[in-house]
């Protein structure tokens, strides 16, 4: 090809200079790379590891607000580890919020898609369409909730619109029934969320390579096999971005639990986050709250370190993919 | 006759020696006779200084007092500068934060009077004994029987109070006094109706007027999380229950707190089925709209059920809250949570002046002008002087400050010790996982209890045995006030 045939051209008295202006390049790209992001990082630092550090001395020393100075606290080593860890209402609380985050992820992600598959192709008054989408995730979450409280009640106004939709009598008790209220709280967290997934994933279809989906269109493959096999394939980092920074997202979900239902009916909303904050600042046993505030960060950790794993998978598999139609078109072509 | 030996120069001596006597304590008399409280408190005031305060309280409390602090403004120089505006039941944590942080930014907190011992032993409260001394008004001595020692902890008084918030006890007289329903009632259970005197006569009559499907239900007492509890303290009381021994064990899991356990769960079959999840917003509208046979609730919801929205004026009779004769002799006992009063923080530069502020606020005149207002009604009365006072009797009407004042005499706090909202907390969350059907009554003692043993090895036995005495002096030595 001609560029092939340039560098062969240019032989031994180009190709020195060529490789001493990439390095000069690459080191001028890193250069710049650092200037920027180094102010951030110091920023960033200087900021985090007092916070970090001041939470750690806290997780290794018994202190509680009103029982004197944090400087005095006892030293209890990995005390306040065990007692979180043997806590069963911490227990609950990580069950909890694991089951509000994936079923609110999902939810969020097969409307979020859904939607997206919808609008990604232009048409008149899409505009308009967006707007109404993106609404949702404007409205702040405790405004949300106090609206909520409104329509949910057994005698509300979306128990009268099932009523008439369903022709009976609708009494669900969305708000005070033990068994509903965090699906409560995770269906308006969907509510909520939605346009964020409906957003990445307009993103990730806008953004699809034409020539996949025109060759398979030209070979006949149906819109659903062309759904299936192209497209969604291309898909997955995105998909997968998606779902994580939604699950992250969820896992910290705390002013419409807090604000519809303050840990109760019973312990039934008591996820997490809403835990740490009764720790906290109810009992205010710092220590405790910051114990337990390591331990999820750890678990979150863990959870970011795999969805990293798995997107760079994703990635990779995807740029073979690339690489494979590259090499494809351009056998084409020759 | 002999003349009696009076000389000009003895006369004299004996005016002079009289006036030097008796001279000086007759002007502190004539002083003290001729100053209002007010003027008291606004000339300690002015000696402190001018100061704008900062504060931190609620303003559907603070509308009540502002006309008042401009008035102090304008005669002592000092005033109020800026409110930090939340909800009463977010500054425990918010006043809490500032003991973290000993900024001294606010100069005073309006907030529940039970957090003052967890507020004192952070560090954070001004004891207000030295100011009542300088102003010669002390405000919580006015309160009626042991109430004033809410305001106490560990031998100082910490707080003035603004808000009584009892809770009386609200049956309708209506449907009492209706013959059919009397005869119904008596052929049912052999007895008149009559206003109930124990929670079993109670919970009788609720269960008579529970009626689903004319949605009306006995009971408008509040089973949320964070309210409910208030409710298990009254029964406990009442029959004869207290929640620590003087070596602070715990004892609760006694016959009095399984009593008060079981009536607690059993005013389910009388409440509608939504009252796990309903707070005051939701159950007001429904007392006063009539859905409701009898409630324990704070006083300031007289105002309401009397005011000119209600559907049921007139129709409640207002008294002191059902009692229990399950210790062998008939007790009543009622709650004030939260009693709102003002706290003053220690680290503030202006605290001299804080203290005055408050002690304005708090006297007879000022205090009867806050709680007095017809529809602004988050300030209840708490003065004794209150009881008779027009204004305040007019807003609360007669049959209803009767209650009131009768209810004070049997009011107790919640725990009142260090860690307060912990061990109020935990007995909740147990309560109300029990209502909700997540764990078995006969657990919710054994696990409160184990968490209260807990909670208590953190904060030390030994700490918490002398913060008893203040604990017990709140609470009220009247079993059945007259």
């Amino acid at each position: 090809m001609s560029t092939t045939n340039s560098d062969t051209r240019g032989g031994g008295v180009d190709q020195p200079r060529v490789a001493q202006r990439e390095v000069t390049r690459a080191r001028a790209v890193r250069r710049f790379k650092w200037t920027i992001l180094t102010p951030f990082i110091v920023l960033l630092l200087a900021i985090l590891i007092p916070v970090l550090l001041l939470q750690l001395y806290f997780s290794f020393n018994s202190w509680t607000i009103y029982l004197g100075s944090w400087w005095d606290a006892d030293f209890v080593g990995l005390g306040m580890f065990k007692e979180v860890l043997t806590d069963p209402r911490f227990g609950w609380a990580i069950v909890r919020s694991l089951y509000f985050a994936v079923g609110s992820t999902f939810g969020c992600f097969v409307i979020g898609f859904g939607l997206a598959l919808l609008m990604y192709r232009p048409f008149k008054g899409n505009a308009l369409y967006y707007a109404l989408f993106i609404l949702p995730m404007l409205t702040v979450p405790i405004v949300i909730a106090y609206t909520a409280e409104m329509l949910l009640n057994q005698n509300g106004p979306v128990n009268d619109i099932l009523a008439w939709l369903t022709a009976n009598e609708v009494t669900i008790r969305w708000l005070t029934s033990p068994d509903l209220a965090l699906t409560t709280v995770m269906i308006l967290e969907i509510w909520n969320w939605t346009p964020f997934t409906f957003i990445i994933m307009l993103a990730g279809l806008s953004a699809l390579p034409k020539e996949p989906i025109e060759a398979a269109q030209i070979l006949g493959a149906s819109r659903w096999r062309i759904f299936w096999e192209v497209q969604l394939p291309l898909l997955r980092p995105v998909i997968f971005l998606a779902l994580i920074l939604r699950f992250l997202e969820a896992m910290a979900e705390f002013p419409k639990a807090w604000a519809l239902f303050q840990g109760g009916p019973g312990t039934t909303t008591e996820t997490i986050p809403v835990y740490i904050y009764i720790t906290t600042w109810q009992y205010f046993h710092v220590s405790k709250g910051a114990a337990m505030s390591y331990v999820v960060m750890l678990m979150m950790i863990v959870i970011v370190l795999i969805a990293i794993r798995v997107l760079r998978r994703e990635k990779r598999s995807l740029d073979v993919i690339y690489e494979r139609q590259r090499t494809e078109t351009a056998g084409v072509g020759a | 006759m002999k003349s009696p030996n009076i000389r000009r120069r003895n006369l004299l001596k004996g005016s002079l020696s009289v006036a030097g006597l008796c001279g000086l304590p007759l002007v502190g008399l004539q002083r003290v006779l001729a100053a209002s409280e007010e003027q008291m408190i606004i000339d300690a005031a002015k000696k402190a200084g001018g100061a704008d305060l900062n504060g931190m309280i609620w303003s559907l409390y603070y509308r009540n007092m502002k006309r008042l602090a401009e008035e102090f403004k304008q005669a002592s120089g000092t005033g109020i500068g800026k409110i930090q505006d939340i909800s009463i039941f977010q500054i425990p944590q918010r006043s809490m934060a500032e003991a973290l942080s000993q900024s001294g930014e606010f100069d005073f907190f309006h907030v529940d009077s039970n957090m003052i011992p967890s507020l004192a032993s952070a560090g954070l409260l001004e004891p207000l004994d030295k100011y009542i001394k300088a102003a010669g008004v002390d405000p919580s001595s006015n309160m009626v029987g042991n109430f004033g020692n809410f305001m106490r902890f560990g031998g100082h008084t910490y707080g003035v109070p603004t808000d009584g918030n009892v809770h009386i006890e609200y049956v309708r007289k209506d449907l009492l006094e209706n013959p059919e329903e009397r005869k119904k009632f008596a052929d049912k259970y052999g007895r008149e109706m009559a206003f109930p005197a124990t929670w079993e006569e109670e919970h009788d009559l609720r269960k008579f007027f529970t009626r689903p499907d004319e949605d009306m239900y006995g009971s408008g007492d509040l089973r949320n999380r964070a309210n409910g509890v208030t409710w298990w303290y009254m029964y406990f009381y009442s029959a004869g229950g207290f929640t620590f021994d003087d070596d602070m064990k715990p004892t609760i899991n006694t016959d009095a707190g399984k009593y008060a356990v079981e009536h607690y769960l059993r005013i389910k079959e009388t409440s509608h089925p939504e009252a796990a999840g309903w707070g005051t917003p939701q159950m007001i509208p429904r007392i006063v709209r009539g859905h409701v046979f009898s409630c324990q609730y704070w006083d300031g919801t007289i105002a309401q059920a009397e005011g000119p929205k209600s559907t049921t004026q007139g129709k409640w009779a207002y008294g002191i809250p059902p009692g229990s004769k399950h210790s062998g002799k008939l007790i009543h006992r009622s709650i004030s949570s939260p009693l709102a009063a003002i706290l003053v923080n220690r680290y503030s530069k202006r605290k001299e002046q804080a203290a005055y502020m408050a002690l304005y606020w708090g006297t007879l005149k000022n205090s009867a002008e806050i709680v007095s207002h017809r529809s602004w009604t988050f300030h209840d009365p708490w003065h004794e002087n209150h009881l008779g006072h027009k204004d305040v009797t007019t807003a609360y009407t007669p049959a209803g400050i009767n209650a009131i004042g009768r209810t004070m005499q049997i009011t107790t706090p919640p725990i009142y010790l260090t860690g307060y909202l912990e061990f109020q907390d935990a007995l909740a969350k147990n309560l109300s996982e029990a209502y909700v059907g997540q764990i078995k009554a006969d657990e919710v003692l054994p696990k409160t209890e184990a968490a209260w043993i807990r909670l208590i090895a953190v904060i030390g036995k030994n700490k918490l045995k002398k913060e008893l005495q203040s604990y017990k002096a709140a609470m009220p030595s009247v079993d059945v006030p007259v």
